[in-house]
């Protein structure tokens, strides 16, 4: 994958079984990339004690209230591991 | 889930879990009573609003706080010895948008620059309605922002932690910056104040 | 997984408790479970990530009862407990 600021993406809307972090509230919507965070193990591995975890790339992702409730003029920004994320077509 | 002690009062189950990490060689007291010595004596919102008055005094540095808020706060000898063990975001307030931080599925914040976090941060309250209904939540603060001015929140679900830069006030153009520093509150610095 | 802590958006918590603010702990206990989870993770008993897992893992009427330090006692006792250390 390969996202810039201005990327629309979509957090997966998937379970996983185990330790994540992906809050529930952004499943399956749709967001833009803000910037980059730099690469940090996943929480998801190290929480399973994977030993390497898997180290990705982080985004800020910005979500507009409407996109995830359906009101209100703010908006969020979470910040989410690469395997989080689909690219969306724009 | 075994293992626990549930039937004893809190305290009890304290003693007893410390006393069996003691001896089992995983800490000692001298351990335990300098995590928290170091938390007294370092970790305070003092810390953040040194940061946030270095950025209205000085331009040049404001821009450097928001491009690098690690190397920022190295600059003023507030990365500690082993660095912050995140990356540090500032989000600076203006009049067209107001930041507000939480984390909704804990309760990351940064501790040695903002003191140890207050209750309220970790509340399910907090954590459940500032993504929801940020507005609602800043008016139980007391905080009524125009109309017209939109709220950004962050919620910290990853490695980076967030310092919000309050607007400076009108007519502080002559302060000095131990002055200004004085002004910024913790509240401030998470964005359920302004300054 | 989506467990209990992951509140953001639920409604039904009432106000924000702001009334006890300004003490990082309230009671000496409080400050003992800190200081625990500052030193065994700083020796690599556990990640964060573990910590976190194991604070999710409390059965959910459980951790909506329970005060926030009371939650990090449970998942210290769980992480140890699970481990055969302490």
């Amino acid at each position: 994958m390969s996202l810039r600021p201005g990327s629309r993406v979509r957090a997966r809307a998937g379970d996983p079984d185990h330790h994540t972090r992906v809050p529930r509230y952004v499943r399956g919507h749709v967001g833009e990339v803000v910037e980059l965070e730099g690469e940090w193990p996943l929480p998801d591995d190290r929480a399973r004690r994977i030993d390497p975890p898997r180290v990705e790339a982080v985004y800020a992702v910005r979500f507009p209230a409407a996109e995830l409730w359906g009101e209100g003029t703010h908006t969020i920004t979470v910040d989410l591991w690469e395997s989080y994320l689909l690219e969306e077509p724009s | 889930m075994t293992g626990t002690h549930s039937e004893l009062p809190v305290a009890a189950r304290v003693r007893q879990l410390e006393e069996r990490v003691i001896a089992a060689g995983l800490a000692t007291d001298a351990e335990l009573d300098d995590v928290l010595a170091r938390l007294y004596d370092g970790a305070s919102p003092v810390n953040g609003a040194r940061m946030v008055a270095r950025a209205w005094a000085d331009e040049s540095y404001f821009r450097r706080l928001l491009a690098d808020g690690n190397a920022a706060a190295g600059e003023l000898g507030l990365g500690d010895p082993y660095g912050l063990g995140y990356r540090l975001k500032a989000v600076a307030n203006t009049p067209q948008q107001h930041n507000l931080v939480v984390c909704t599925l804990c309760s990351c914040y940064p501790v040695s620059l903002l003191g140890p976090s207050p209750s309220w941060y970790k509340s399910l309250a907090y954590r459940s309605r500032a993504v929801r209904k940020p507005r609602a939540v800043l008016a139980e603060f007391g905080l009524e922002l125009p109309a017209g001015t939109e709220i950004a929140v962050w919620d910290a679900s990853a490695e980076t932690r967030y310092l919000v830069v309050p607007a400076r006030p009108a007519g502080t153009g002559e302060m000095p910056e131990d002055d200004l520093a004085a002004l910024v509150t913790q509240r401030g610095l998470i964005g359920t104040a302004v300054v | 997984m989506s467990r209990v802590h992951d509140i953001g958006g639920q409604t039904g918590f009432g106000p924000v408790p702001m009334a006890e603010d300004g003490q990082p702990f309230h009671a000496d206990w409080e400050a003992r479970v800190f200081a625990l989870n500052r030193v065994l993770g700083g020796r690599g008993v556990f990640t964060t990530d573990e910590f976190r897992d194991a604070i999710e893992r409390i059965p959910a009427e459980e951790y909506l009862a329970a005060g926030y330090y009371e939650r990090w006692l449970r998942a210290l006792e769980t992480l140890l407990a699970e481990r055969g250390l302490a």
